[in-house]
This record gives structure tokens, sequence and C-alpha cells, in this order.
């Protein structure tokens, strides 16, 4: 098998090599996300590369990976210079990345992902000895199996991730760049891929760089670590020397010292006492029932009740029918059987339901489910409220300057870096959306139930603070909360109560304050 | 009883006389779906391409330099339907639409002088010369542009299961990322795609043009290259599926004309819609407003 | 990318809006909308320029041929009113691309949905040949609009329930309707006496769309023109400023965020494609009632096509479409002096219509390149 052909790599087959970054820059136009960082890793260990959103940690990477080149700098692979122009030189050299968003083809077969995947597919292929080959290494070198026949579109998440690994594997990469590997698995799932790679390097087989944001993976994990901030180098070190608290303080910098620690208690106001079952029910889903987008059923009997005053939250790794559920509560997708009741009454999703129930909903990736891009920040911001005086005369002629005006305090109190209310949403940033949405979905009109998804995705610290510190505002209001997250932390931190959800179906339920982690885990894999 | 036989034979005729500019419309729409753009100019490189092969086989004297020059021809309107549709904030929707107009517009212009002259037309080849019934040996009498469309089609459908260019290809039009994360060049593969499926819609104008009805005029296209859109979706992007859907289409094409032979003048225009409407028929039938269909590459209509 | 843009989302505390960028106050206020203006007029011109360079190799000088361009369209007041004639249809035609548009929706059956609009008004005037002209012309109207509105919203209730997509689905309907033509003036409708080119029987010539006059003085063109004009106002301000417009528009940004505010997609889809359908059938209605007096293949003129055109370069704004009907309809109106003056075939227009839309489509991505009209 001699799948890199090029003539002087043979000296990366046998051993990991090191990698080492040199002041690498990267700027985009007058931007800099990248500024003079430089790492270094030695052969068989692993590098984790922790920041916050929007830290620098993806760009880096991709400059090594040959995605974009960076605007100065030197990477050195095996203590020699090289140019990195476009990922087929990432790959010369023996680096492969496994990607936070899968690159499988989805209507292929792993066969033919991984042949797709050689950088010397043949011009014509041989697919019975492919799978002849493929089946000896599988049976050979691969640390853990995967079904070969399938397509990537019917593999479960954790084996589509265990697939992109093995990938590289096939491919003889020695320096692996994981970006968030575990986002997308179940605790238990993770801990098994992460245990087996660290096995690897530790036999001498790769070299890793782990991007992460969790600090449980950094220690478990990782030998040194590498902190990012506003794409500067905010620490370096190993991993053995440093605590919680000082990555932290990295992470966040000086300025934000006053603010909370991610592992500091929350910031959360009291918990209401009296218990749920004395309080109003707002919104109960009986027997709920949804198809996904390839018409298989994605949500399954799904049953709970939501009382006002209360925060649920529902737990579960992305994927298991959590988006499907929110369409359904969205009313953005119809459900195949079941109900929705709010304040007992049937409820379907209609403007005027919406209205008389005061129920919002603010789903995942608001640039993409609730947000029309083209439309301006007020306008955006009018969704819930455009047919009502003032904004609208007579039921049907619109008051622009009304639309305006009430945006206007809005943008001011959520903080909303825009030019104008009059810019098209899409010009904003992702965080900036994500506010502005929250502002429509919380402070327009009065709420009695909110539901909310990923909240928090893509923001700061700080701004992951105000999020929650919102929500808990309207649940001491007397608003029943649903939060739907596959951040286990933050649901813990905020809710009431939870639920977790896995293939569809609700499997576990308990009360906050007494969740035990470990359980709520191996629930969210589908076990217990 | 005889009319029945000689309607059902005029049909199956039909089928294949009618089907193979289908046939080879929708291998080309297939291959450019497949990378991941809908071309609705399809049209216009048929237009083009009819109007090339019968100039260049009146001027050279030959239709087979006719066929080529058509190929020629709908691979530059590809090229050109590649450029556009992947410049940012267009749409390939649109473009092909343009495209549709703006080809037409250069087959109607430069075609002007060709309406009257006469062109060598291709050659059938007589399958049915052992029968001494004319109608037999008529219906049986097949253009060697058939079966060079079916080996089009299976080789398209092994050309994209089992070489490197078929799978970038099924690639770049499943998943543009991944494909971006393989090192895949999108640009080209998806305009290489192009080139190829507007050559092939060209050369089913060559064969409107010169071989069945035979000649230029301005009506010759009655929308194949458009319904090669919805003939596509029918066969679910499967090149061996688009032969079938194809010699169902021309079936359906020639009822009209068939009954009207056969002497029977009722309903003959609505029969002419019947095609339009078994198009529709069979897409409102396939598609679904709740599941994307199976088959279809992902990055379609996605605008990626 | 989506962490590059995070990095710049807001920091609690820092102020809402952030600093207006520095720059004449003029460029701030103006610049996307003389962007929006000159971008596509810039377009207009490439795509002149390229037609003449497409005259030149035919061996024809391309002043010369705009020179006749002109005169033959708006050179002579006899000139303009031809244009003005097919300005009218082009208007109406257009609005039904351009309103399911702003539902983000590609719809090409115009052609279509004239035919059918002037099969309704035919229908109609035959109904009621002794009626009062004026209620006679709104009865053939309505007909018309409803034949029209019904057809193109056939396409948009099967996108709706169905998932088809609409622009195939129209174009189909476009051959279907002139099937269902052929055979309704070869058939049911035919009128014996019609026999080079068959036609229905006439609508009475009393009920007659009549031509636009000032006082004593009237013009060749008909009313047709006000139709088109008052259709334009009308829908801009609905598509502009009320509720209705607001929900159409948010849909067409992302219907799935439209489901979120509880909006009614079909509903409102339903309705504006049946109201675009409607314009397009009130064309085949002025064609039928001021220009052919019966139902015949010229229905079928190719003024559906054109309208798609229009509604692309306008931009799909309503408003727009009248000044660029104008054009077009200039230079449909100058193409019988191409082939008399320079010998140039009657599909040269045609040629230059597709340079047009080749071009406008290109320059749909040259939005927001120059640095020159960014706020």
């Amino acid at each position: 098998m001699t799948l890199i052909p090029p003539e002087n790599l043979e000296r990366f087959t046998q051993a990991p090599a090191s990698l080492e970054l040199y002041r690498i820059t990267k700027k985009f136009g007058d931007f800099t996300a990248a500024d003079e960082i430089s790492l270094t890793v030695p052969p068989g260990t692993v590098h984790a590369l922790l920041g916050e959103n929007g830290a620098g940690k993806s760009t880096l990477v991709k400059c090594v990976m040959g995605f974009h080149p960076a605007t100065s700098g030197e990477i050195m692979v095996g203590g020699h210079v090289q140019e990195i122009q476009h990922p087929s030189d990432a790959r010369k050299y023996g680096i492969g990345m496994v990607y936070q968003h899968f690159t499988l083809v989805p209507s292929m077969t792993v066969t033919e992902n991984l042949v797709l995947s050689r950088p010397d597919v043949p011009a014509a292929v041989n697919w019975k000895q492919e799978t002849a080959r493929l089946e000896e290494f599988m049976a050979t070198e691969a640390p853990f199996k995967v079904p070969l026949h399938k397509r990537a579109s019917e593999l479960a998440a954790g084996e589509k991730q265990k697939t992109e690994i093995l990938k590289q594997l096939y491919l003889k990469s020695r320096i692996l760049i994981l970006d968030e590997p575990t986002s997308v698995l179940t605790p238990a799932e993770a801990t098994e891929v992460l245990a087996l790679l660290r096995q690897m390097t530790v036999a001498g087989k790769l070299s890793i760089i782990i991007i992460t944001h969790k600090f449980r993976e950094v220690f478990s994990f990782a030998d040194d670590v590498t902190v990012l901030r506003r794409g500067k180098l905010a620490g370096q070190g190993k991993v053995k020397e440093l605590d919680r608290d000082t990555l932290a303080a990295m992470m966040m910098g000086g300025a934000s010292e006053a603010k909370r620690a991610p592992s500091a208690p929350p910031a959360t106001g009291p918990k209401p006492t009296a218990p749920a079952s004395t309080r109003r029910t707002a919104l109960r889903v009986k027997q709920l029932s949804v198809l996904g987008d390839n018409g298989i059923t994605a949500v399954k009997d799904v049953s709970f009740e939501l009382a006002a005053g209360e925060v649920l939250g529902i737990a579960g790794v992305a994927g298991n029918g959590q988006r499907e559920l929110m369409e359904v509560l969205g009313g953005q997708r119809p459900a195949a059987s079941g109900t929705l009741e709010a304040h007992d009454q049937p409820y379907r999703g209609t403007r005027r339901d919406i209205l008389t129930h005061q129920f919002h909903t603010l789903p995942e990736e608001p640039l993409r489910n609730a947000c029309a891009p083209m439309l301006s920040v007020a306008e955006n911001i009018a969704l819930r409220t455009f047919d009502q005086p003032p904004q609208a005369r007579w039921k049907w002629l619109l008051n622009f300057r009304a639309i305006r005006k009430s945006a206007l305090p809005l943008i001011e109190a959520y903080s909303i870096k825009t030019r104008g209310p009059d810019t098209p949403i899409r010009d904003l940033s992702g965080g900036n959306v994500q506010r502005a949405i929250l502002a429509r979905e919380l402070s327009t009109r009065p709420i009695k139930i909110l539901v909310v998804s990923e909240p928090c995705f893509g923001l700061d610290f700080a701004a992951t603070d105000f999020v929650h510190q919102k929500i808990t505002e309207a649940r001491d209001r007397g608003v029943a909360v649903l939060v739907v997250s596959s951040d286990l932390d933050e649901l813990l931190k905020i809710t009431d109560r939870l639920l977790v959800m896995s293939g569809g179906t609700i499997t576990y339920e308990t009360p906050t304050a007494t969740a035990d982690v470990a359980v709520i885990g191996s629930h969210m894999a589908g076990h217990g | 009883m005889e009319s029945f036989w000689l309607v059902t034979l005029a049909i199956l005729a039909g089928a294949v006389r009618g089907g193979t500019p289908f046939l080879f419309v929708s291998l080309g729409e297939c291959l450019t779906e497949k990378s991941g753009k809908i071309n609705l100019g399809q049209e216009g490189s048929l237009l083009a391409g009819a109007m090339t092969a019968y100039a260049v086989s009146h001027h050279s004297g030959s239709p087979w330099y006719g066929v080529l020059a058509a190929m020629g021809t709908g691979m530059a309107l590809g090229l050109l339907f590649a450029w556009l549709a992947q410049l940012p904030r267009t749409n390939d929707i649109a473009v092909g639409i343009a495209l549709m107009l703006f080809g037409s517009g250069i087959a109607f212009f430069f075609g002007k002088p060709y309406i009257q002259p006469s062109a060598p037309l291709l050659p059938g080849i007589p399958l049915g010369a052992w029968s001494s019934s004319s109608q037999i040996q008529a219906a049986l009498r097949i253009c060697p542009l058939f079966f060079l469309g079916l080996l089009t089609a299976f080789f398209l459908a092994w050309f994209l299961r089992s070489t490197r260019w078929g799978l970038q290809i099924r690639a770049a039009g499943d998943q543009p990322s991944a494909a971006r994360a393989l090192g895949i060049s999108l640009k080209s593969v998806r305009t290489w795609a192009a080139m190829a499926g507007s050559g092939l819609a060209a050369v089913g104008g060559s064969y409107l043009s010169l071989y069945y009805p035979g000649a230029w005029t301005e009506a010759i296209s009655g929308g194949q290259g458009l319904m090669a859109v919805a003939l596509v979706i029918f066969a679910r992007w499967d090149p061996k599926m688009c032969l079938v859907a194809s010699l169902l289409f021309g079936g359906a094409q020639s009822v009209g004309p068939a009954l009207q032979a056969a002497g029977i003048q009722t309903g003959y225009y609505l029969w002419n819609a019947s095609p339009y409407v078994l198009t529709l028929i069979v897409m409102i039938i396939t598609c679904s407003t709740k599941k994307s269909l199976a088959g279809a590459p992902g990055a379609l209509a996605t605008g990626e | 990318m989506a962490e590059l843009s995070a990095t710049s989302s807001g920091q609690p505390g820092s102020p809402g809006l952030a600093a207006p960028t520095p720059g004449p106050r003029l460029k701030r206020a103006w610049g996307p909308a003389f962007e929006a203006i000159l971008v596509p007029l810039g377009a207009i011109l490439l795509a002149l320029v390229l037609f003449g360079l497409f005259c030149k190799a035919q061996g024809q000088d391309p002043f010369k041929v705009y020179a006749s361009i002109y005169k033959a369209s708006f050179g002579s007041w006899f000139a303009f009113q031809n244009t003005l004639m097919r300005t009218a249809p082009l208007m109406l035609t257009a609005l039904c691309t351009a309103l399911p548009a702003r539902l983000g929706m590609i719809v090409i059956g115009n052609e279509g949905a004239l035919v059918m609009g002037g099969i309704g008004a035919v229908i109609a005037g035959l109904a009621v040949p002794a009626w009062p002209p004026h209620l006679a012309l709104g009865l053939m109207a309505l007909s018309g609009m409803i034949w029209g509105g019904l057809w193109i919203s056939l396409s948009a209730g099967l996108r709706q329930y169905r998932g088809v997509n609409e622009t195939i689905s129209s174009l189909l309907l476009n051959y279907i309707s002139i099937a269902i033509l052929n055979h309704l003036v070869n058939g049911p409708m035919k009128d014996p006496s019609s026999l080079n080119k068959p036609s229905s029987f006439p609508i009475a010539e009393e009920i007659m769309l009549g031509r636009i006059t000032f006082g004593d003085f009237t013009m060749r063109v008909h009313w047709g023109l006000g139709y088109g004009l008052v259709a334009c106002v009308i829908l801009w301000f609905l598509m502009q400023r009320t509720t209705f417009g607001y929900q159409a528009r948010f849909i067409g940004a992302n219907p799935k965020a439209a489901r979120l505010g509880g909006l009614p997609v079909n509903r409102t889809t339903l309705i504006t494609c049946f109201l675009a359908g409607g314009c397009a059938g009130v064309a085949g209605m002025v064609e039928v009632a001021a220009v052919h007096g019966r139902a015949n293949e010229s229905l079928a003129a190719g003024f559906g096509y054109a309208g798609i055109l229009v509604a692309f370069v306008a931009r799909f704004h309503p408003l727009a479409i009248v000044p660029v009907s104008l054009l077009l309809g200039g230079i449909l109106a100058s193409s019988g002096i191409l082939q008399r003056a320079h010998k140039l075939p009657d599909s040269t227009s045609l040629v230059f219509q597709g340079l047009v839309f080749l071009v406008i489509l290109f320059s749909d991505s040259l939005y927001g390149r120059f640095k020159i009209f960014k706020p």
C-alpha cells in the first residue's frame, strides 16, 4: 500500500513528526484573526488549543491545513520549514484534520468515502480490490470498527466521528488535528474515542493537536496547552503545571477577572421554592411524534409538561430529535401525531395562538431559523408586533416610523452592534444576531411561554452570562421556560428540572438540584 | 384490431425516435446536477446544438462533423453557465433561464439562412430489413445516435460509480463542504460537469435537426431541454433510469401523431400536451414537501 | 468563518450603536440607493456595447444600428406610441415574475397565464356581447385575472403542498396552456370563417378596449397602458407598505423564520401568486380586448418571456418595472426596422434580450464590490 506517494515522506510514515508553528499571523482585510502565534508539538504528544469561540483557534489550524495560507510566519514539520499553500500540501506532510462538522459525503458508503479521501484515487476504481484492502485494514490496523458498506448518512454521530478518525489513520496521517471532536458524542463515546487516541500517541504512532473549550478534556488528555484570546497568544505551558483557575484567567484576560470563571457557582437569582406540581401547567406536550427531513421518525411519543415559573431543560447529544422537537414547538414543522396544549387549550402555532398564549420561540442558529436575513434589524425585531398598533394602522397599513422607534431602545438595552435599525440583519455578526432575536423574543411583547434552543452557541462568557440572566429573570416573572441544549453544564446551571432526550424519546427525568451527571450521561448515550 | 397494433408499433417506434433527444439532454442534466447545479439552459444548448449541427453538416457535407460541432457549441454554453452560476450572489436557475433565452436567440439568429437549404442527414440503421412490411421497416430504422446514447447511459453510470472524477463530482454535488475539505476544487469540477452536460444536450439537439424531424426550424424543440430537469427527478439521478424515463417520454410525445396517423382526430391538440402533463404528473407524484428526495444531490437548490 | 464573525460580536456594556463611519452624510444615506440604480444601468450599457460588437461582427455599423433602434422606438411621437403599445403587456407580465420573486420563487409561467387570461377574457366577452361596454370590459378583465391567477396559483399550490419546483411547473404550464388554446380555437370555439389562422369567434366591436384620449386628442395607445401603470403602483404599495407585504417579504427572505412568527405562509404564497398570475391574465385580456379582438395563437407572441427579463432587470421592484418595460418595449418596437434597414433577422432582439439578461445576472455579483457605494 503506497498511500503517500511523494518521495521524501518515508520518515513520516515511520514515526510521528514534530510540528512547530513560528509566529503565524493571519489577516482578513484589516482584521487580524491570528497574531504572531508560536507553538510546538513534540512527537507523540497531545497539544490542546484552548480558547473561547472566535479566539482564532480554527483560523490557526486552517493555516496549518493549507485552507488559507498564513499571512506571515513559518510552519515546521519534523524540523524542516515547509510551505503549506493547499490542503494537499498538508496531506503530503502527513498532517490530517478531523473536523467539527463531518466531511463525509452522505450519499456515499464508508468504503467510497475512504477511497475518495486518498490523495491518489485511481482514475478508475477497482471496487473488489479496494474493498478487500479496506477489510484487511479494518481487521489489522484499525483501533475500532465501522460498517464499510453503510452509507455515511445512515451512520450515527459517534460512528461518523470514528470514521473520520479512521480515515486519517487509513491515510497514514502522523499529525492529527481534532476540531472539538467530542461535541457530537455522548460523554461515554467521547471518553472512549479520546482514550484510544491517547493510547496511539503514547505508543508513538501519532502527534495530536486538539481544539477544545472543555477543561476536562485538556486535563485528562493533553500534555501541553496553548490558550488563545482574540487572536493573540494568551498563555502556554505544560498541563501538569497549570490549574483550572489559571487557564480560565488566560482565556478571559485581565479585563474579565471580576467575571465568573466557568467552574464558579452560577450567577443566577434565587430558585423558586414552590414545587412545580402546584403551579399552573403552561405547556403540555402529549405523545408527540415527528418525522425528520429524511422521512424517518425523529421524535417518538414524547410527552412532558412545563409549568409557569419553571425552567425545564432538555439535555442530549445533538441530533437525537431535539431540532425536530423545537421546530414543532416553533410551528416550523408539522407533527406526525400527538398534540400540543398551551394553558390547557389546543395549540397549533398559528399567529393567533402565538398572540393569545404569548408563546415565543428562539431556535438554534437564529440567522438560519429565525431571521429574514435581507430585512433590516428593525423589521426583524418587529416580527411579533408588526400587525399590532402602533406598528400597524387598521390592521393592514404599516407604520415604519413606529417599527424603527420601537427597535431603538432594544438595540440599546441588548447592546446590539449595528450601524442602525435599517441595516440588513445579515450584516451583523453572529453574536449580535443572537442578541437581536433574543431581544425580539424576550422584550417586544409580554410572554408566558418561552422555548429556547442552544441560546448561547457562539457567544463569549460575558454574553452567555447575560443570556442566562435574562432567562432567569423571565422565569422569576412567572414565565414557563424550556431550554434545549447540548451543553450539559449550561443546563445544570440554569434549569430547575431536566429531561434527557436520546434516540428521539425522553429517557430520563430528574430535578436539577439532585442530578447526577454520570446517570444523565449514560441516559444520553441511550443506556440505563 | 389492426389499427391497435399499428398504434402500438407507432408508439414504440416513437418512443425510440422521440426519446433519443430526451436521453441526451437528461443524461447531460443528470451529470450537471450530480455536481450540484441545475441547468435550465439545456434548452438553449439543445437549440444551439441543433442549429450548429445542421449548418456544419450543410457546409461540410458530413452530418458527423455536425454532431461534433454541436457538442462544441454546447460545451461553450456550458462554460458560460458554469462561470455565471458560480459567481457570488447569482442563482443557477436564473442563469439557466437567461441562457435559455440567449441560446435560442443565437440559434435563431445564425440559423436564419439555414431554414431553406438542405443538409446531409444522419443515416438510419435498417434493423427491420428482414420484414416485408414497410411499417415495420420504418419503425425499426434506428439512428446510430440512439445507440450512442444507450452506451453513454451505461458509461455514465459506471463513470459516476467507479472513477475518480465521478466520485469527485458526486462529492461536490452532495456535500460541498466535504469536497472542499478533500481538496476538490468545486469550481473546476462543476465547470467540467456543466460543460460535458451541456455538450450532451447539444448532441440531443443535433439528433433533432439531423435525424428526426431532420430539418432546422425555429420550432424544432418542444421544450425537451426543460423537461429534462423533470426527467432527471423522475429518474432519481440515475443514468440508467434516465434511459427508461426518456423512452417513456418519447412514447408519450408520439401518442398524438400516432393516433392521428391511425385516423383518430379527437383531441389532437390536447395530446400534444401529453409530455408536459406527464412531466407534471411525475413531479407531483415523486416530489414531497415533507422529505428531501431520495437520491437527490444534497447541494441542489441550496445556493452552495 | 462562523468563529470569525463571533469575534466581532458585541461586548456587553459597549455602546449599542457603533460609531457612525466617517464619510459624507450624503454617501452614507444614499450609497446603497446609488448602487441599486447605477449597477443595473452599467449592466445595460455593457450589454449595449456587447450587442454593438455583435452587430459589428455581422458587418453592421453598431452606431447606425443604435440610431435605428432609437428612431424606431423613441425617435418620433409615432414611434413612441408604438413603444407604449408594447409597454402595457410587458408591465403586466413582468409583475407575474416580480411578485412571486419577493417570496423567493422564480415563476416563469407568464406566457401561459397571459394565454389563459386571454381565453378567459374571450369567453367572458362572448358571453355578454350586449352589456354596457364598461361593465363588459370589467367582467372580461376580472375573468382574465381569475383564469391567469388560478393558473399561477396552481404552480404555487403544487410547490407549497407537494414540493414541486415552481419554475419547472410554471414553464410546463406554458406549453399546456398553448395546447389548450390550440384545442379551443381548432375545436369548440372555432370561428369557421378563420381559415388561415384558426381563431375563436370575435368579441363584439362595442366592448373592445378603447384608445387613450385627452379631450379631443386621441392616442393610438389603448387603455391597457393605464391598467399596467395602476397595477405596478398598487402592487408596489401592497408589497412595501402593508402588513401583507411585510409578511410576503419576510416569507421570501426565510420561510422557516416566517413560520416561527406564525405567518400564514401557504395563504400568503397562494394570494401573491394569484395576484401575479392575475396581472399576466389581464395582459392577455388587454391583448384580446384592445388588439386582436379574438383568441388565437398571436396571444403567445413572447410578451410573457420578455416580461421575465423585465422583472429581473427591474430587480423585482414593481415601480422599476415601469421604466424597464418602456426600454424593452422600445427594443421590441424596433425589431421591424432592424430587419428592413439592416437585414438583421427578427431574432436579433432575442439575442439582445439574452445578452441583457446574462449581463444583468453577472452584475448581481458586483453588488458590494465597489467601495465607493459603501455607507
